[in-house]
C-alpha cells in the first residue's frame, strides 16, 4: 500500500478515534460486537426505571450528557422537577445519580448517545432531552397537531407514545408509529 | 476495452450524480434548520417537558403504546442497510477470488493475457456498482443525518465520509485495473475501500 494511503488511514483512524475516544466503554468489545448499538443503551437499573418511570418514560442516561444529569439530578433541583416535587431518599438518589452518570452519553458506544456526547461536549448543560439540537432538528417537520394537538402524545417528551421500542432503546423512524396518524411517514 | 470501461464508468457516475441529485433536489424543498423563531420555538417548548405535561393520562406516560406496531419488512433505511451488507458480502467475494501472482509489473506475469472479464473482474464491478447504489440510498433516504455543523466525529457524518470514500475508492481500483492492459496495483485502495465501508456500516450499526 502506498504512503498516501497509509497517510489517509491514519488521518480516518485519528478522524475515528475523536468520535470513540469519548465513550467509557471498552473499544474492543464495540468493535468485536455484532450487537445492534444504533440507539440507546436500555435502562438497566430496576430503580432508576422504577423511580423515575413512576411519573414519565424512564429516560436512558445515554440521552443526556453526564454534566445534565448532575443537574437534573441534584437534591435541590428535584424538588422542582420541571413543576413537580420530585424528591427521592438520599439512598436512591445516590443510586439514581451513580447509574446516570456511569451511563451518560458520553460514555456510551451507542451511535444516539455518541451523537448527543458530541453535540454536547461544549457549551451548558441542556436540562431537557427535547432541547438538544440533535432531536429537535429530527423532530421539527412533524406538525404540532401529531403531537401537541394529538391526544394520545401531547408532548414531544412522551418518546414512548410514538417510539415503539422507546423501552429497548430504539428510536429508528422504521419503529415510530403516531398515535391517530397511522398513515404519516 | 479501455474505451468501453472508460463509457461505463462515465455512465456509472453519470447515474450516481443523477441519483445523488434527486436527493438534493428533494431536499431543497425541505426545511432543514432547526426552528428559530418565536412561534417555532415555543411549540417545541410546549411539546417538552412542561409541568402541564406531569398531568398526561397515565396510557401516555407509562407503558408501550396502545397500538401493536409491526416493523414494515421493507423501507428506504432498510434498502439501504441491505445493499450495504450486500457490497459488504461482493467486497469479500472479490477480495477471496483475486487471482495469485504478483500484481507490481512483474515480466511474467505481464507476458500473460489479461482476465479482465473472469470472476474477480465480475465480483469487483458488482462491488463497486453496489457501492454506489449504497451510497445513494444513503443520501436520499438519510439526507437529514448529515449536518457538517455537527462536526467531522458525528457518528453519521463519519459513517456518509467513510461510506463514501469507500466507494470512491473501489470504483477507482475497477477502473485503474479495467483500463491497464498489463497487471496493475490495485488491491490497496480497494482493500481500503472496503475498511471503509465496513467501518462505516460498524459506526451507525
Amino acid at each position: 500500500m502506498s504512503k498516501k494511503f497509509k497517510i489517509l488511514a491514519l488521518v480516518a483512524s485519528a478522524l475515528l478515534m475523536s468520535s470513540v475516544a469519548q465513550a467509557r466503554e471498552s473499544t474492543s468489545e464495540w468493535l468485536i460486537s455484532f450487537d445492534r448499538m444504533k440507539g440507546v443503551k436500555p435502562v438497566t437499573d430496576k430503580k432508576y426505571a422504577k423511580e423515575c418511570g413512576e411519573c414519565h418514560f424512564a429516560y436512558q442516561p445515554g440521552l443526556l450528557p453526564a454534566k445534565s444529569w448532575e443537574k437534573l439530578l441534584d437534591a435541590k433541583a428535584l424538588k422542582n422537577h420541571f413543576g413537580e416535587n420530585a424528591e427521592l431518599d438520599e439512598a436512591t438518589l445516590q443510586e439514581i445519580q451513580a447509574y446516570a452518570a456511569e451511563n451518560a452519553a458520553e460514555t456510551s458506544w451507542y451511535k444516539r448517545s455518541r451523537k448527543i456526547a458530541v453535540a454536547t461536549e461544549k457549551g451548558p448543560a441542556p436540562l431537557r432531552i427535547t432541547e438538544l439540537r440533535y432531536i429537535s432538528r429530527v423532530h421539527h417537520e412533524i406538525p404540532e397537531k401529531m403531537i401537541k394537538g394529538n391526544k394520545d402524545v401531547k408532548s414531544l417528551s412522551q418518546c414512548n407514545a410514538c417510539h415503539t421500542q422507546a423501552a429497548k432503546g430504539v428510536f429508528d423512524s422504521d419503529t415510530v408509529s403516531i398515535p391517530n396518524y397511522p398513515d404519516f411517514d | 476495452m479501455k474505451l468501453k470501461s472508460s463509457i461505463k464508468l462515465k455512465h456509472t457516475l453519470a447515474g450516481l450524480c443523477l441519483f445523488a441529485a434527486t436527493g438534493l433536489a428533494q431536499a431543497a424543498d425541505l426545511d432543514l434548520s432547526v426552528p428559530n423563531d418565536k412561534s417555532a420555538t415555543q411549540s417545541f417548548v410546549l411539546a417538552a417537558n412542561e409541568p402541564a405535561n406531569a398531568n398526561l393520562p397515565a396510557s401516555v406516560t407509562n407503558g408501550s403504546p396502545k397500538v401493536e406496531f409491526e416493523e414494515p419488512w421493507f423501507s428506504g433505511d432498510k434498502l439501504h442497510q441491505y445493499s450495504g451488507f450486500t457490497t459488504l458480502a461482493l467486497v469479500a467475494a472479490t477480495a477471496f477470488s483475486a487471482p495469485d501472482g504478483c500484481e507490481a509489473n512483474c515480466a511474467a506475469v505481464a507476458q500473460q493475457p489479461r482476465q479482465v472479464n473472469g470472476t474477480h473482474a465480475k465480483l469487483a464491478k458488482a462491488a463497486a456498482a453496489m457501492a454506489a447504489f449504497t451510497v445513494t440510498t444513503g443520501l436520499i433516504d438519510h439526507w437529514d443525518d448529515f449536518h457538517m455543523e455537527d462536526g467531522f466525529s458525528d457518528p453519521d457524518n463519519l459513517h456518509a465520509m467513510l461510506g463514501t470514500a469507500g466507494a470512491l475508492m473501489m470504483m477507482y481500483a475497477v477502473n485503474k485495473s479495467a483500463n491497464s492492459a498489463v497487471p496493475v496495483s490495485h488491491a490497496g485502495i480497494a482493500e481500503l475501500g472496503g475498511f471503509a465501508m465496513a467501518f462505516a456500516v460498524k459506526l451507525t450499526w
